[in-house]
C-alpha cells in the first residue's frame, strides 16, 4: 500500500474488474453449454443409430422354444413315442431372490418333503443366474393355476407348460426305442448340433438309448424363439408374440415294428429272460424285437431315483440288457440247418444214411447225442427232424469247420446289421483262420472242436437278430435279405431289406432243410407239440434248439431244480407259412431249459399274433372249408350241368344256411 | 411504477415494491425446469405420481415460497448473516467428522433426532456469504495480490478438505471451485492464477492414484475407458449414453423411454434423470431444457452484474457459479464426458436437499437484485 487511496477508485477498479470477469464467466459458462449441446448433438443425431441397437439389444431377449420331439410309429402308425402336456414350475436364481423361501411356499401347493427341497435348492444354486432350473413337473390343472396366481409375487418362480416325452407301451419297447432323459454335462460339446443354446434349456431332453438316440437330431427338430421386452434385471416384462419364430417339430419316424407282435412277444415271455426277433421274410422288416424282461422308459425320461437303477442294475436277469442285441449264446440245435447245407454244397448226400448209437467217439473223447439210446440211421431230413447230433458230429468232422463258418456268415450269423440302432455285438463264427487270429493261446484248430461246432456248441455265439436273419433267409430261400427296422423318416422311405444279392447256394440244397425243419414241427418232430398254431392248413416250420451253459458233473442238481443261471438256453428258429412263408422269427429264452418246452410254445404265441393280423393270411384261415362234392342226381336233373356255376351255387347255399 | 417513483425515501422498502422487484421472469424458468422434472419423474415411475413426481412438485413449490420470502429478506440481513451462517457450517462439518453417520461407506450424514441432513450443503451457501462479505470490505489491491489473500484460501480450503475427508468429492470438488471462482472474479491477479492452475495440473494426476479412495479412482479410471468394465462401474457411462443416442432427434416419445423404464439406467431418477429426458424427447427436448438453464444462468449473472453493492454483486454471482457447476458437472458425467460423481441436475433431479440448497441460494441472488440499490456501510456489516 502505498500513496493516498481514493475510494471511489477503489470502488470503481473492484466493480470494473468483477464486471470484466463476470462477462468472462458468463463467456465460460455458455461454452460449457454449447459444448454440452454439441455432445448431444453427436450423440443423438450423428450417433444415434449405434445406440438404438444397444437399447434394442437391452431391451429384447429371443427366449427359446423346444420344438416338439418327433413321433415314433409302428408300421401300422400306431404311436410308441409321442409327447404330452407337462405343467412344471421353474425356479431361477437371482440376486434378490430367496430360493429357499420359494421352495418353501411352493411345498404349500405340491407335496414336496424337505430333503427334496434341499436338493432341489441345490440344483437350483448351482446352475448358472437366471437359468431356470425346474423344481417340480406333471402338476395337475389346479396345482398349477393355483402357482401361476401366485408366480408374480414369488420371485424368480415361473409356472409354464412343457412337453414332456411319453411311451405308451413303455416296457415293450424300452431297448428298441430307448428313452430320453435330461442333457447332462456330457452331452454338451463346444461344435455341432449339441453346442446349441437349446440343450441348456430346462425342458429340453436328449435321447440316451435305441432309436431316441441314433436319430436324436431327425427327432429334435428346430428350436423356435419368443421375443421377450426384459428389463435390467432379465425379467419379462411383455411378449411381442409377432416377433416369434415357430419351432421346427422333429421328424416322425416310422419302424417296421408291429405293436401287436411286440405286446404279445412281452406277454408270452412274463417272467423269463431271453429276446424274441420277428423278421418278415419277403422284405427283411422286422415285426418284433422284444427283450425280457424290460423297463418301464417313462421313468427314466422323469429321472430315475438311485435305487430305482441300482434294483434294475443289480437284478440277475438284466432288464437293461438287450438280449436281441447285445445278448450273444450259443445257439445250439438250431445252427444245425447251417451244418446241414455245408454238407450238402460239400456234396455230402443227404439220402446217406449214418447210424446214431447215442453217441460217437473221437479223438479219444466220446461225444454223446443228447438221445443216449441212439437214432439208428439217419439221413439228412431225419436228422434235422430228429435233431439227431450223431448225425452232425459226423458231417461236421467230415466237411470242417471252414465250410460251416462261410455258410454260417452268409445266413447272417456273426454279423451286425445297419438297422439304424446302436448295441450290435456280432458273437463268433469261428474258423480256422479265427482261431489263428484270435485264440493266440491255442492257434491251431483241433478236429474235435469240428463235431461240438456241427451241432452249435463249441466257441460258437451268436444273437437273436442274426438267428432271425438266418430264419428268414432259410425260408426266403433267395435272397440274403437284411433287416430293416426303420421304415420311414419324415415320411422318407428306407431301402427295403429285400434290394440284396441272391443267397450263393443251390435252390434245391435250402429248400431240403426247409423241409427237415417242415418235419421237425410234424408228428415226430422235435418240435411237434409245441409248434401246431391251430390255424387250418398254415403251418409253421422251425428247429429247435437247446443250448448247454454248463457241463455238469455227476451228481449235480440240474433242470428245474439247478441254479437258474446254470440252466440251459432254450432256443427256436422258425418260419410260417410252409407253403408262402411271410413270417421268420427266433426265439431265446435264457436259461429256459428246453428249445422245445420254453422258446417254441412262446414262439407259436408270437407268431399266432403276426399271421392273424396279416390280412392274407387271415383271409385264407377264414375261407370256408370246400363243401364235400355234391353228387349230383342225374335223373332229377335239378342241377345244372355248366360245371363253372357249381362254386357259385355253393356259396349261395352257405349263404343261406345249411342246406335241408 | 416510474423510475421517478423508486426514488422517493422508503419507496423500495415497502412490500409491495419488493415483491414488483422479484424477477418472474426467472422465477417462471424455474417453474418450468422444475415442471420438466416432475413430468420425467411421472414418466418413469409409471405414469404415477407415486412415488417421486408428487413429492417433486410438492417440494418444488414450497422452496419457491421460500426463495421469495427470502427475496424479500433485506440484503444487509444476509450480510450480517454470512459469517455466522459460515462459522455454523463449519462447525457442522467438525462434528459430522466426529460424530457423522457413515451411509453407503462415507460420512456426511448428521442426525438431529429424526431429521438428518448434510452439513456439506449449508456449506455451499455459507462460502459464498462468507467470502462475498470478506471481499466486501477488501480494497482491490489487496484483492488483487496480497498475504490478505490467505484469509479467503484459509476459508475455501479448510471446508473443502473437510468435505473431501468425509469423503463426498463432489461436493468438495463444487464447494472449492464456487470459492475459486469467487476469488477470481474479486479480481484476483492472472499471474496468481497461472501459477495455480500451472500448480494444479502437476498435483491432480498423483492425487488420482494416490489420494483417493478406491470407488473414487475406479470411477475415474473407468470414465477415461468406459468399456473396459461394461457390467461394472463403467455401467452407468455407458447405459447413460445408449439412453441419451437411443432418443435421437425428437426422442422415443413420453413414458416409452426402454431404458429408463426397464430400469437399464441407473440413478434413473436422481442422477441421471437428464438421461431419461433425452431418451423419451431426444435432441430437441434436451436442447431445450438446456436454454432453460442457460436463462436461469444468465438471468442469475445479470443480477450480480446490476448489484450496486459488492457483497451482492460477488454472493449472486457464487450461487451462480454454484448452479453452473451443478448443471455442467451433471450434464458431463451424462454425457460420458465427466467421471460418475455425485452431483444431481439442479430442480431437474429428484432429491430435497439440493433443490432446498439451490432455491436458498436464488433466494440470496433475487435479494441481491430486490436491494440492489441498498449501501451495505463498511466491512463491519452493521444493520442500517
Amino acid at each position: 500500500m502505498s500513496g493516498p487511496q481514493i475510494f471511489f477508485a477503489e470502488v470503481n477498479e473492484r466493480q470494473g474488474a468483477f464486471h470484466r470477469r463476470a462477462f468472462l464467466l458468463g463467456g465460460l459458462a455458455g461454452m460449457g453449454l454449447a459444448a454440452l449441446g454439441g455432445r448431444l448433438a453427436f450423440l443423438q443425431i450423428v450417433d444415434t443409430q449405434r445406440y438404438e441397437k444397444l437399447a434394442a439389444s437391452n431391451q429384447f431377449n429371443f427366449k427359446l422354444v423346444p420344438p416338439p420331439r418327433g413321433l415314433i410309429l409302428d408300421r401300422n402308425g400306431a404311436v410308441l413315442a409321442a409327447n404330452r402336456p407337462n405343467f412344471r414350475v421353474l425356479v431361477s436364481r437371482d440376486k434378490d431372490v430367496d430360493v429357499a423361501g420359494a421352495l418353501k411356499t411352493l411345498a404349500a401347493f405340491v407335496p414336496m418333503d424337505e430333503a427334496r427341497q434341499l436338493r432341489i435348492e441345490r440344483e437350483i444354486l448351482s446352475a448358472p443366474r437366471r437359468t431356470p432350473v425346474s423344481a417340480v413337473e406333471d402338476l395337475t390343472w389346479d396345482q398349477f393355476s393355483a402357482i401361476n396366481v401366485r408366480a408374480p409375487e414369488l420371485n424368480g418362480v415361473t409356472a409354464d407348460m412343457g412337453e414332456v416325452r411319453v411311451y405308451p407301451d413303455g416296457g415293450a419297447f424300452a431297448h428298441v426305442i430307448g428313452y430320453v432323459a435330461k442333457v447332462n454335462k456330457d452331452d454338451l460339446t463346444d461344435t455341432g448340433p449339441n453346442a446349441d443354446p437349446i440343450m441348456l434349456h430346462p425342458g429340453f431332453r436328449i435321447g440316451k438309448q435305441g432309436v431316441e438316440k441314433a436319430f436324436d437330431l431327425e427327432l429334435r427338430g428346430r428350436p423356435g424363439a419368443q421375443k421377450v421386452e426384459v428389463d435390467a434385471n432379465g425379467r419379462e416384462v411383455r411378449h411381442d408374440t409377432e416377433g416369434d419364430i415357430a419351432p421346427i417339430p422333429g421328424k416322425t419316424i416310422q419302424l417296421t415294428l408291429d405293436i401287436d407282435v411286440q405286446n404279445r412277444a412281452m406277454e408270452v415271455f412274463g417272467e423269463e429272460s431271453g429276446g424274441a426277433v420277428m423278421i418278415d421274410c419277403r422284405n427283411g422288416d422286422i415285426l418284433c424285437m422284444m427283450s425280457a424282461p424290460s423297463f418301464d422308459a417313462n421313468r427314466f425320461v422323469r429321472g430315475l431315483q438311485a435305487a430305482e437303477y441300482k434294483a434294475l442294475a443289480s437284478y440277475e436277469r438284466k432288464p437293461l440288457l438287450d438280449k436281441c442285441l447285445s445278448g450273444t449264446y450259443p445257439p445250439g440245435s438250431t445252427f444245425k440247418p447251417m451244418t446241414a447245407i455245408a454238407a450238402l454244397e460239400a456234396g455230402i448226400d443227404p439220402n446217406q444214411t449214418i447210424f446214431c448209437g447215442g453217441g460217437v467217439s473221437f479223438g479219444g473223447r466220446y461225444f454223446r447225442c443228447y438221445k443216449h439210446s441212439g437214432h439208428g440211421p439217419q439221413t439228412m431230413h431225419d436228422a434235422i427232424r430228429n435233431s439227431c447230433d450223431v448225425y452232425f458230429y459226423t458231417v461236421a468232422s467230415r466237411i470242417g469247420p471252414d465250410r460251416i463258418a462261410s455258410v454260417a456268415k452268409t445266413f447272417g450269423l456273426g454279423q451286425i446289421f445297419d438297422i439304424g440302432i446302436p448295441g450290435q455285438k456280432a458273437g463268433i463264427v469261428p474258423s480256422t483262420e479265427w482261431v489263428r487270429t484270435h485264440r493266440k493261446r491255442d492257434p491251431k484248430w483241433h478236429p474235435g472242436e469240428s463235431l461240438s461246432y456241427g451241432i452249435g456248441q463249441g466257441m460258437l455265439t451268436v444273437n437273436a437278430l442274426q438267428l432271425a436273419v438266418m430264419a428268414a433267409r432259410l425260408a426266403n430261400g433267395k435272397k440274403a435279405l437284411n433287416p430293416r427296422l426303420i421304415r420311414s423318416i419324415g415320411g422318407v422311405e428306407r431301402p427295403s431289406g429285400a434290394e440284396a444279392p441272391d443267397l450263393p447256394f443251390a435252390a434245391e440244397h435250402i429248400a431240403y432243410v426247409r423241409g427237415g425243419m417242415a418235419a421237425v414241427t410234424e408228428v415226430g418232430g422235435t418240435g411237434y407239440r409245441a409248434s401246431q398254431l391251430g390255424l387250418g392248413d398254415i403251418l409253421m416250420a422251425g428247429k429247435t434248439g437247446t443250448a448247454q451253459v454248463y457241463s455238469y458233473k455227476a451228481g449235480m442238481p440240474r433242470g428245474q431244480s439247478g441254479p437258474w443261471r446254470l440252466r440251459d438256453h432254450g432256443l427256436f428258429v422258425c418260419f410260417a407259412p410252409i407253403d408262402q412263408p411271410r413270417y421268420a422269427m427266433a426265439v431265446i429264452v435264457q436259461h429256459g431249459l428246453g428249445g422245445a418246452t420254453a422258446a417254441a410254445p412262446r414262439a407259436r404265441e408270437i407268431m399266432r399274433t403276426a399271421l392273424l393280423k396279416d390280412p392274407e393270411i387271415r383271409a385264407r384261415i377264414e375261407q370256408p372249408l370246400p363243401m364235400p362234392p355234391f353228387a349230383p342226381d342225374a335223373e332229377e336233373g335239378a342241377v345244372p350241368d355248366e360245371p363253372t356255376e357249381l362254386p357259385a351255387d355253393i356259396a349261395g347255399v352257405q349263404a343261406q344256411g345249411a342246406p335241408a | 411504477m416510474t423510475a421517478s417513483g423508486l426514488t422517493r425515501p422508503g419507496e423500495r422498502d415497502r412490500l409491495i415494491v419488493k415483491i414488483g422487484q422479484i424477477d418472474w421472469f426467472f422465477c417462471l424458468t424455474l417453474c418450468l425446469i422444475a415442471g420438466a422434472g416432475g413430468l420425467m419423474l411421472f414418466s418413469i415411475a409409471g405414469s404415477s405420481w407415486e412415488p417421486w413426481a408428487i413429492n417433486h412438485v410438492t417440494r418444488f413449490g414450497l422452496c419457491l415460497v421460500l426463495m421469495i420470502a427470502l427475496a424479500l429478506f433485506d440484503i444487509r440481513v444476509w450480510f450480517a448473516l454470512a459469517y455466522p451462517v459460515y462459522a455454523v457450517g463449519l462447525a457442522l462439518l467438525v462434528a459430522v467428522e466426529a460424530i457423522g453417520d457413515v451411509r453407503l461407506g462415507a460420512q456426511r450424514w448428521l442426525s438431529l433426532g429424526a431429521f438428518s441432513f448434510q452439513p456439506s450443503e449449508i456449506m455451499k451457501i455459507g462460502i459464498v456469504m462468507a467470502l462475498a462479505r470478506l471481499y466486501h470490505g477488501a480494497p482491490a489491491h489487496a484483492a488483487k495480490m496480497s498475504w490478505w489473500l490467505l484469509i479467503p484460501a484459509g476459508m475455501i480450503l479448510v471446508p473443502v478438505v473437510l468435505v473431501a475427508h468425509q469423503p463426498d468429492l463432489g461436493t468438495a470438488m463444487l464447494i472449492f471451485m464456487t470459492g475459486a471462482a469467487m476469488v477470481v472474479l474479486a479480481g484476483l491477479s492472472w499471474r496468481i492464477i497461472g501459477v495455480l492452475m500451472a500448480a494444479f495440473c502437476v498435483v491432480v494426476p498423483p492425487f488420482i492414484m494416490f489420494g483417493m479412495h478406491d470407488y473414487q479412482r475406479k470411477r475415474v479410471l473407468t470414465f477415461l475407458d468406459p468399456e473396459s468394465d461394461p457390467s461394472g462401474s463403467g455401467y452407468h457411462i455407458l447405459q447413460s449414453k445408449i439412453a441419451l443416442g437411443s432418443g435421437g432427434f425428437l426422442g422415443k416419445g413420453y413414458g416409452l423411454g426402454s431404458q429408463s423404464q426397464l430400469n437399464f439406467l441407473p440413478e434413473k431418477q436422481t442422477d441421471f434423470i437428464f438421461a431419461t429426458l433425452a431418451e423419451e424427447f431426444g435432441f430437441v427436448g434436451c436442447m431445450s431444457v438446456l436454454i432453460l438453464y442457460a436463462a436461469v444462468i444468465f438471468m442469475a449473472l445479470r443480477t450480480a452484474y446490476i448489484s450496486h453493492s459488492h457483497f451482492g454483486r460477488l454472493a449472486a454471482a457464487g450461487v451462480t457459479v454454484t448452479f453452473a457447476l451443478y448443471v455442467l458437472i451433471n450434464g458431463a458425467m451424462v454425457m460420458g464426458l465427466a467421471p460418475v460423481v455425485g452431483v444431481p441436475m439442479p430442480l431437474l433431479s429428484y432429491g430435497g436437499t439440493v433443490m432446498l440448497t439451490v432455491m436458498i441460494g436464488f433466494g440470496l441472488v433475487q435479494s441481491a437484485r430486490v436491494h440492489r440499490y441498498k449501501e451495505i456501510t463498511s466491512g463491519k456489516g452493521a444493520l442500517v
